[in-house]
């Protein structure tokens, strides 16, 4: 078999570790990337939505969430994103392939993403403002709690949000778009001064 | 203008991608009058006021919408989900509204 190459993160290049933007005592809000070791789409079928929770709650150990919420436990993240569908984010690689064997074509679809996405983390005392500056949603805690799930856009740019707490985000970003998202959170981020570690 | 998305809630309108009109019903397949697949295809009244109409949740859930819009003012009468999930969203939105979103 051909050696697989290292996987190369499309914001590889972009992300200066560093203090940014406005001079304070700490910066508003701080910034990390990073690759899912596998990251898949689940998609039910009309009248297929129930056994397709019970193989998910089989196969990951967790609990399927109810809509616009998710689910961790240890390295998994299981995302409710719309009716009959779910994200699911594992540190581990061969994840797809498990959920292949389990989940037949006559009660979904699989989609792979773990090449299409990178996730970039938001986090801080001004990471709620600092999104609100340029993503057109509610992200007040009681319309977007932590462990909510949420999807919108930044000016056409898709962006699938996980809000893990008051002060922290994952933005699971398209990699093809993820320069043009990360080039807007600089400029978001530089009036309350951001850090990218 | 703000659509209330039956999955996700209400969102700005840019979230969504315009699908026409929704009482415009495709004909059968075994309908061979091109007249009728024509008006199908291009005939629309082009409403002054309450027009129902289909939007899709593109940077969404992707849901299908059916919504209801003065086209005159804007005003957004209901929005209602359509499509094979459209009874598992409708439940969705009563937890929607009782948790005020
Ligand atoms: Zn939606």
């Amino acid at each position: 078999m051909a050696e697989i190459p290292d996987r190369i993160s499309p914001l590889d290049g972009l992300f200066e570790p560093g203090d940014f933007g406005a001079v304070t005592n700490s910066p508003g809000v701080e910034y990390s990337q990073r690759l899912c070791g596998a990251l898949v789409q689940v998609q039910a079928w009309p009248g297929t939505t129930g056994k397709v929770e019970a193989v998910l709650k089989q196969v990951l150990g967790l609990p399927v969430p109810k809509a616009r919420l998710a689910h961790m436990k240890d390295e998994t993240i299981l995302m409710s994103t719309g009716p009959g569908r779910w994200l699911v984010d594992d540190e581990m690689e061969g994840l797809e392939e498990k959920l292949r064997k389990a989940l037949p074509s006559d009660l979904g679809a699989l989609t792979g993403l773990t090449h299409a996405r990178v996730v970039i983390s938001v986090s801080g005392e001004k990471a709620e403002w600092v999104l609100s500056s340029g993503i057109a949603m509610d992200f007040h805690v009681n319309a977007f709690p932590g462990g909510g799930v949420q999807l919108g856009h930044h000016h056409e740019i898709g962006v699938t949000i996980h809000r893990l707490g008051a002060n922290h985000f994952e933005l699971y970003a398209f990699t093809s778009l993820a320069h043009g998202l990360w080039h807007w959170l600089t400029h978001a981020g530089a009036e309350v001064g951001y850090r990218v570690t | 203008m703000k659509i209330t998305c039956p999955y996700c809630g209400e969102r700005d309108h840019r979230e969504f991608t315009y699908r026409g009109d929704a009482t415009a019903i495709r004909p059968s397949i075994d309908n061979t009058s091109l007249d009728d697949h024509q008006a199908f295809v291009y005939d629309r009244k082009n409403t002054a006021g309450t027009h129902r109409e289909l939007w899709n949740h593109t940077s969404g859930c992707r849901t299908h919408v059916v919504v209801v819009r003065d086209t005159v003012s804007h005003e957004i009468f209901s929005c209602e989900p359509v499509g094979p999930f459209a009874k598992q969203l409708a439940r969705n939105v009563a937890k929607l509204k009782g948790a005020g979103a």
